[in-house]
């Protein structure tokens, strides 16, 4: 009995009831548009900005200083400080290895050109780098530096080849020697073929770069490197991040050890790479944090107003719905059908609307927030699986607590009222 | 007799307009809102952008190793941020160390991400040490560091992660003097901020080509790395706000939409028996229209007020304090915006109108 007249009041009068899942639906898609949209764009914005280049420089334990002015070393460095090539590829596989989106080893040396020192970099361009954990990514100068501009081509470095002629040079060198890309020139007593001129408009456009292997046999340091430069996707660093991890209690360290602060990923690096120390670039590191911080406080504002007006309109749409049934109510009421019955009979409806109108909605919002991300940065995101059923339950929810008040105000007046005016 | 008829309405039915008021309310909450946000958004995001520090450089030209100090002026002159540096090999004890030339006051801008331990300036015969330099020295603050051309007292140890760590910073003028450089300076970095002059084209690009005309002696460089990923994070962030934004006004749209046309439903008994005694269609359609921007009207000045003290919040709690601000401006915007939508939800829901058979009505079906 009690299914049927549930099942009869949705099939009599279906206007009204798509009316109202409608109106669920529409609350239902905005929140999960906007649920959607926010967890994303945090994750989107922090891989645009890792276009500004390397936030961690790792470089070998040393006990001297350095004295380098523009690259040019005016100092020697000494010979027994460096990192082993082959330790690179160690960088991915710490804990956090999947957020390390680029790793760029580099061999720093300088030669005279027409009497005046040049620094001169051996690098990786583009490689792809197979880590521990079977992940595979293609890295190098080119993929950390995605807005450096090149007049000609970049070297293809794909395959290792120490005998390769080739090199590339900053725009600012290129042009105190006059030469453009193609045109040839002499480094360490080789003859090299200009690949490529890079506008980077920062102390790069006074070197020359040449493939990792080359500079190590022109300068007899096979398998060694001075730097690497590695691209990392962080956590913005908060006060937990600032404290001094060697004065953490146990627990305090495990959770800093597994959030990936760009401070816990120095700190991992130094723990593969014992003969090294790996410091956050402040100037990169930091900022990247700041605007990450503002992006994702601003979408959480603005999801939260939305949130709020989705769940006013389904409230509202309920509490109407319950209004227009005065009169039905005061009928039951007076052929004898007790106030709990009524209740969970008008509740069930309004759950059935709820839970149907926040699917269909859910559903819509998931494709929706795609869109916008599609819209704005070319990837289709995916709303994540797990805003569905918590949309259609905080949608059933709403809608029962709307439906709640007018309810009770209905059952609490004499049905002789109600039906004597016609209300 | 029309108006009258319009605010009885209001009057006797308030419980179903307050509904459809509170509707039209939200959606102008949210445009006021969302349009402050959005025309301000350019200026608070690239606010966020300065601690990167400069994002135009003027190098020496390729015949010299120098760079006019006039360059600094000239970029001041044309609105921007400017430091000169100087950097120069000194010597510490029998050591060698990189000494850079800071002009304190003019870099304190460009150098907000350095974290300082002590002071974040030096006067003369003071200086700042980098990290790794002040460990290396075994000096901290408030100690003489032993400068082949005169010691100095370490005044702030400064940590950025770049090369700043392995080197002393002394005052420029110091620098000059010490190193020779006569009105010059190693390099001149600037900060150019905001929106071009003329549209389409950049402040920086700008900036660039007005120095680039001025320091002849010089060659001025774009840092792409900033300058391109502020641009395209401060543009992406924008078009976000902007598609919610549409998502949002769209949904509103619809929902107003269904309020209104609640409102016609209901009253199919009235719109019968005003059809029946010879009103015309369009008569009672503009009855219904008026009404709801009687709503409209009443419903943008909330939204307006509410939505102000949102995006003001925005404001506060998210950017920071010089970025706080409302666009008083959203005004005539969201009056239209509401208005809009007031009228398309009541056409849709008026097409009703049309089809309500009087006969129908009045006898009860």
């Amino acid at each position: 009995m009690f299914l049927r007249f549930v099942g009869q009041s949705i099939r009599r009068a279906p206007r009204r009831k798509a009316m109202a899942i409608g109106a669920v639906a529409l609350g239902s898609a905005v929140a999960t548009a906007m649920l959607g949209a926010m967890l994303d764009i945090g994750d989107r914005v922090n891989r645009e900005l890792r276009s500004l280049g390397a936030n961690l420089l790792v470089t070998p334990k040393s006990t001297s200083l350095p004295v380098v002015i523009g690259g040019i070393r005016y100092q020697p460095a000494a010979k027994d400080e460096f990192i082993p090539v082959a330790s690179v590829p160690k960088v991915k596989s710490i804990f956090w290895s999947l957020n390390i989106t680029a790793v760029a080893p580099a061999l720093h040396a300088q030669t005279a050109i027409n009497g005046r020192d040049v620094p001169v970099d051996g690098v990786w361009f583009r490689r792809d780098l197979h880590a521990a954990d079977g992940t595979n990514i293609q890295t190098g100068l080119r993929t950390l530096n995605s807005t450096w501009k090149v007049d000609g081509r970049w070297i293809d470095d794909g395959a290792p080849d120490d005998r390769s002629a080739e090199c590339m040079l900053g725009a600012a060198l290129a042009r105190r020697l006059g030469i453009q890309a193609g045109s040839t020139l002499n480094l360490f007593g080789e003859t090299f073929k200009v690949a490529g001129i890079l506008s980077t408009g920062g102390e790069e456009e006074d070197r020359a770069y040449v493939r990792l292997e080359v500079l190590e046999r022109l300068t007899g340091r096979a398998g060694q490197v001075d730097a690497i430069e590695v691209g990392a996707l962080t956590k913005p660093e908060d006060a937990f991040a600032r404290k001094d991890p060697a004065k953490m209690q146990r627990a305090e360290y495990d959770r800093w050890y597994c959030t990936p602060y760009v401070s816990s990923i120095a700190h991992q690096i130094e723990e593969v790479l014992p003969m090294a120390v790996a410091r956050p670039i402040r100037r990169v590191a930091d900022n990247e944090g700041q605007v990450l911080n503002k992006v994702r406080g601003l979408m959480l504002l603005i999801a939260l107003a939305a949130l709020a007006t989705a769940a006013l309109t389904v409230w509202s749409v309920m509490a109407t719905t319950v209004l227009e049934r005065r009169y039905e109510i005061a009928i039951m009421q007076a052929t004898g059908a007790g106030r709990a019955m009524i209740a969970t009979l008008l509740g069930a409806e309004v759950a059935i609307q709820g839970t149907l109108g926040g699917l269909i909605g859910a559903l819509v919002g998931a494709q929706l927030s795609g869109a916008v991300s599609q819209s704005v940065f070319g990837v289709h995101g995916e709303a994540p699986a797990l805003l569905v059923p918590v949309v259609v339950m905080v949608a059933t929810a709403v809608a029962l607590a709307g439906a709640a008040q007018p309810l009770r105000n209905a059952l609490a007046l004499e049905p002789a009222v109600i039906l004597r005016e016609g209300i | 007799m029309f108006w009258r008829f319009v605010l009885s309405a209001v009057k006797y039915r308030r419980r179903r307009l307050l509904l459809a008021f509170s509707g039209l309310a939200v959606a102008a909450t949210l445009a006021t809102t969302l349009l402050s946000v959005y025309s301000d958004i350019d200026r608070k995001m690239r606010h966020e952008f300065r601690g990167y520090g400069a994002n135009l450089i003027v190098a020496p030209a390729p015949n010299s190793q120098t760079v006019p100090l006039a360059s600094v002026v000239e970029a001041e002159r044309l609105g921007a941020v400017a430091a000169p540096f100087i950097y120069a090999v000194g010597r510490i004890a029998d050591e060698r160390v990189v000494v850079a030339g800071v002009d304190f006051r003019r870099a304190a801008p460009l150098t907000s991400y350095w974290h300082v331990e002590g002071s974040r300036a030096a006067a003369d015969s003071e200086c700042l040490a980098g990290s790794a330099l002040a460990a290396h020295f075994h000096v901290s603050i408030g100690q003489s560091v032993r400068l082949a051309t005169g010691p100095c007292i370490v005044r702030g140890i400064v940590s950025t992660g770049g090369p700043e760590d392995d080197r002393l910073m002394v005052p420029f003028a110091r620098a000059a003097a010490d190193a020779g450089f006569r009105d010059t300076a190693s390099l001149v970095e600037v900060r150019a901020d905001g929106p071009g002059k003329i549209a389409g084209r950049s402040r920086i690009e700008e900036v660039r080509a007005a120095l680039a005309a001025a320091t002849p002696g010089a060659v001025v460089r774009v840092r792409y790395a900033v300058a391109e990923t502020e641009a395209n994070v401060v543009l992406k962030v924008k078009s976000a706000v902007f598609s919610l934004a549409l998502v949002i006004f769209g949904i509103t749209t619809l929902c107003v939409t269904g309020n209104f046309s609640a409102l016609v439903i209901e009253r199919s008994k009235e719109i019968g028996l005003l059809k029946a005694i010879g009103a015309a269609e369009s008569k009672i359609a503009s009855l219904f229209l008026s009404e709801s921007l009687v709503l409209a009207l009443a419903s943008a000045l909330t939204g307006y007020v509410l939505g102000l003290a949102i995006a003001y919040g925005i404001g506060r709690k998210i950017f920071s304090d010089a970025a706080v601000g409302v666009d008083f401006g959203v005004f005539m915007p969201v009056m239209a915006v509401t208005v809009l939508v007031a009228v398309i939800a009541t056409l849709l829901a008026a097409s009703r109108i049309w089809r309500i058979e009087p006969a129908m009505i009045l006898r009860g079906e």
